[in-house]
């Protein structure tokens, strides 16, 4: 049941996307076309119930290509990143792992352009977040490392806040903020402050802000870490969901939940990369936590 | 989904704002704090005034030779002139207490990286900052201002006099306000945004006291005079509007913006 309402929204966001491209090309304005588009949309997406994941299986890579080239980031005489070199295709589940101070989260702060790198270059879409941050941002959804969310707002308040922040207006942010409470069941909670809710509604939350544009990029940090088990269940089941759809960039440093969600997986030690490649071979030799340790893969 | 501009997203991030602001007591503190603390300077002051004229008017009944009351004990030079001074010494303590969150608070719970990848610019979150303090100071602003309004009108103070008055202490609310926000911007400590926008309001009150000890160094004495908020504030209040003194309060806000603004690129590239 709780499988099939994801799948249901996953498609119907897959839609979403591919006809608000179009939409954007041919008009600035909501007309009524667009209102027919989105009740055949939301027609479409009661029709959908497993059969939403085989589509988007089948549907066409979308999502963004990372790459970055020698990539590095020095605070003062601090290395957090160096000559790291990565690309991450359209569509992929890609998991960054690594000890406390490996890196991870400096990469991801790169590709969201909250911070400069200090040399190499970086593009998300062929766009660069460090000169071009704005086509970058178009594209991305962050969730942080905790939920870095306002306590003081109401879950509704924040979701229209973070939708406007992302030009979502009227009846589209509406629309928008319905069906992210709906996809990640915060239908109880939509009225509460968001700091009465417990840490996992919270991160809930978090992951939903960075659904409402539909972004082709999801960068998640530590999606699940203070979460009780039922928690981290919900939050994996949403991420897994998204494989194939969305360009996902995973930070996390339980092996298990990156085996579970990404298709290749990277080990950063100390800001470099130790080895990389398809997540099971990655993790699947006698002590991959040797990796961890900065010692090189066999 | 409609494609929107610059003002949407800023319209968004004031609605945030408001939302914070008046989502916590402390705005409403402060605005009682405000209106309490120039309540009190104004009586105190209408007391002291009432207790001369009640001193001139025993002593005329007591055949002394005071039989007049002198010109310069009247409303406005025994109330009002003191009560705006006071008030704007008021303000420094004040109103950093307001500005103090308003950016630190997202730098130290972290959400200063969701506003900045979201599709606000820097530019549009600063504006959108500032626009929302400025708001609530100007609400301050009309609040505090019924004490002096009144003694201006008793006063036989006219209308113009009073918007002058008004101006003055609202742009010189507005500079404190923006000093503030730059602290707040260059933080994640409210308490050093607090403590260092008290210092440089403190600081930039007056200087006037110094000129005297430096006839060597003229020119040190001009800037000085220069940079200080009280005299320029003190003609508002005389009911002179002076363009030189209304660039003053709009560049100190301007050269605040572009600090602030510069915060957040530095945040890039420091970390």
């Amino acid at each position: 049941m709780h499988r099939a309402r994801l799948s249901r929204c996953l498609s119907k966001a897959c839609r979403a996307r591919n006809e608000r491209a179009t939409a954007d090309v041919t008009e600035g304005g909501r007309g009524p076309e667009v209102d027919q588009r989105e009740q055949e949309r939301t027609d479409g997406a009661q029709k959908l119930t497993s059969e939403g994941q085989a589509e988007a299986s089948r549907a066409p890579e979308t999502g963004v290509r990372v790459e970055a080239r020698g990539l590095s980031r020095h605070f003062g005489s601090h290395v957090a990143l160096e000559g790291l070199d990565l690309q991450i295709e359209k569509g992929q589940a890609f998991g960054l792992l690594g000890a406390n101070g490996a890196g991870k989260t400096t990469f991801i702060r790169l590709v969201t352009g909250v911070l400069l790198p200090s040399s190499g270059e970086l593009t998300v879409d062929g766009h660069s977040p460090a000169t071009e941050p704005a086509e970058v941002r178009q594209r991305l959804g962050y969730v942080a490392e905790t939920s870095r969310i306002y306590p003081d707002l109401r879950v509704r308040s924040f979701l229209r806040f973070a939708g406007g922040a992302r030009d979502l207006v009227g009846s589209g942010l509406e629309a928008a903020v319905e069906r992210v409470i709906e996809r990640f069941h915060l239908e109880e909670v939509a009225g509460r402050w968001i700091g009465q809710l417990s840490k996992g509604f919270q991160q809930r939350v978090s992951l939903a802000q960075a659904f409402l544009h539909d972004p082709p990029l999801l960068i998640v940090d530590e999606p699940t870490s203070g979460l009780d088990p039922l928690q981290q269940k919900e939050v994996r089941d949403v991420l897994r969901a998204l494989r194939g759809n969305h360009t996902l960039i995973l930070c996390t440093h339980d092996l298990s939940e990156a085996r579970e969600l990404t298709e290749r997986a990277a080990i950063l030690h100390k800001g470099r990369l130790v080895t990389e490649g398809p997540t099971q071979e990655v993790l699947g030799g006698n002590d991959p936590l040797a990796l961890f340790r900065g010692e090189a893969a066999a | 989904m409609t494609r929107i501009g610059s003002f949407t997203r800023i319209g968004a991030l004031m609605k945030k704002e408001l939302a914070v602001l008046f989502g916590s007591p402390l705005a409403y503190l402060v605005l009682t704090l405000v209106v309490l603390v120039a309540g009190l300077i104004f009586f105190d002051h209408l007391r002291a005034y009432n207790q001369i004229l009640f001193l001139f008017q025993s002593s005329t009944m007591g055949g002394f030779e005071t039989d007049t009351i002198p010109d310069h004990v009247n409303l406005r030079d025994t109330v009002f002139f003191p009560v705006m001074e006071n008030l704007g010494l008021t303000l420094i303590a004040v109103i950093p207490m307001i500005t103090m969150r308003v950016f630190a608070e997202e730098r130290s719970r972290g959400t200063d990286e969701l506003l900045v990848t979201t599709r606000l610019s820097p530019n549009e979150i600063v504006l959108g900052k500032f626009a929302v303090t400025y708001f609530f100071v100007v609400i301050a602003m009309l609040a505090s201002f019924v004490y002096p309004a009144m003694a201006i009108l008793q006063g036989g103070v006219g209308l113009q006099h009073l918007l002058a008055v008004f101006t003055g202490l609202t742009l010189l609310a507005l500079a404190l306000a923006s000093i503030g926000l730059v602290c707040s911007a260059w933080t994640s400590s409210q308490l050093i945004a607090v403590v260092a926008s008290w210092a440089i309001g403190y600081v930039l009150w007056d200087w006037s006291w110094i000129t005297p000890f430096l006839r060597e160094a003229e020119s040190v004495a001009r800037f000085l005079d220069g940079i200080s908020m009280h005299p320029r504030y003190s003609t508002f209040a005389e009911g002179i509007v002076n363009l030189a003194n209304l660039a003053y309060f709009v560049g100190v806000s301007i050269v605040a913006y572009a600090l602030a603004r510069s915060a957040l690129d530095w945040k890039r590239i420091a970390g």
